[in-house]
């Protein structure tokens, strides 16, 4: 793709977050994530919710996640490119390319709807990593 | 079965003729793709599915290191679908208007050769992406203009 880089996330953001969801990859900065949490008990899911420049405490919007792939510490983002955007409807921060994957990097205040999707199964959350201090500020699963 | 068309990476060359054009197969039609625009032909790259695409669009495929949304050019042209291929193909082009153009991948059936298409001679187009049809040997192909492919609709 023709395109000039948006910017790489090793500047001092802490890197990205890598997401497969609907056979995709996604990416979504580190400093953007709210909190992850594990999904109902046998759904493999994940709820990750992402936000930018919420306070702490603040709550983020979900998105849920097949499989959390990792973190890696910088991405070269290429913005948009009219031809996809004509195909694809939806708001993004870029496309990268990680190991020979190319992936999506989410735009945390957009969020694509594919990731927007339904709520987990009624297995409830087994284990969470938040940003709050308690775990529990930016829990909104009920 | 044309192999390999690589035009590098300075974009569209001026040395060929206007009217040369790829043809390749999609589906059940033929259609002619500016040669100046093809940037390399490859034996059908991996695509990732994009949730939340129209049916045109295939995914994304990596290609030197950088991603590259794949169109399906039989669902472009509306092509009723062909047998299956035996050696489908990645055309690599660049698409949009020359002074914001960009590459993507289409997904084609096979790349079939190169011939010369006669503008005079083509017909019956949409005015946008699909020129319009024009004879070539005993076929009729649909050409295509990819710099209306590159723009937002």
């Amino acid at each position: 793709m023709v395109g000039s880089t948006l910017g790489t996330a090793g500047s001092g953001k802490g890197g990205y977050l890598l997401m497969r969801h609907g056979g995709a990859l996604w990416g979504v900065e580190n400093a953007a994530v709210v909190s992850l949490t594990r999904g109902g008990e046998g759904g493999g899911r994940f709820l990750v919710a992402v936000g930018a420049g919420e306070p702490a405490g603040e709550l983020g919007i979900d998105l849920w996640i097949d499989e959390i792939v990792g973190v890696v510490a910088e991405l070269a983002v290429r913005p948009l490119t009219a031809a996809l955007r004509r195909f694809w409807p939806e708001a993004a921060g870029g496309l990268a390319v990680h190991a020979e994957m190319p992936l999506v990097v989410v735009d945390p205040r957009r969020p694509p709807r594919a990731l927007r999707g339904a709520l987990p199964d009624a297995g409830g959350d087994v284990g969470r990593v938040g940003r709050d201090g308690d775990g529990e500020g930016a829990h909104r699963n009920a | 079965m044309l192999r390999s068309v690589d035009h590098g990476g300075a974009g569209p060359r001026t040395g060929l003729s206007a009217g040369s054009y790829l043809l390749v197969q999609a589906g059940e039609y033929v259609c002619a793709l500016p040669l100046r625009s093809v940037r390399r032909v490859l034996r059908a790259l991996t695509v990732h599915p994009l949730p939340g695409a129209t049916a045109e669009l295939k995914g994304l495929a990596e290609f030197g290191g950088e991603p590259l949304p794949i169109l399906d050019l039989a669902r472009l042209v509306g092509a009723p679908p062909g047998a299956n291929p035996t050696y489908p193909v990645t055309i690599v082009a660049w698409v949009g208007p020359e002074d914001g153009r960009e590459l993507i991948g289409l997904a084609a059936d096979a790349a079939l050769e190169v011939a010369d298409v006669s503008l005079a001679s083509v017909v019956a187009g949409d005015g946008g992406f699909i020129l319009g049809e024009a004879p070539v040997g005993e076929q009729v192909v649909r050409v295509l203009n990819l710099e209306a492919l590159g723009q937002e609709r």
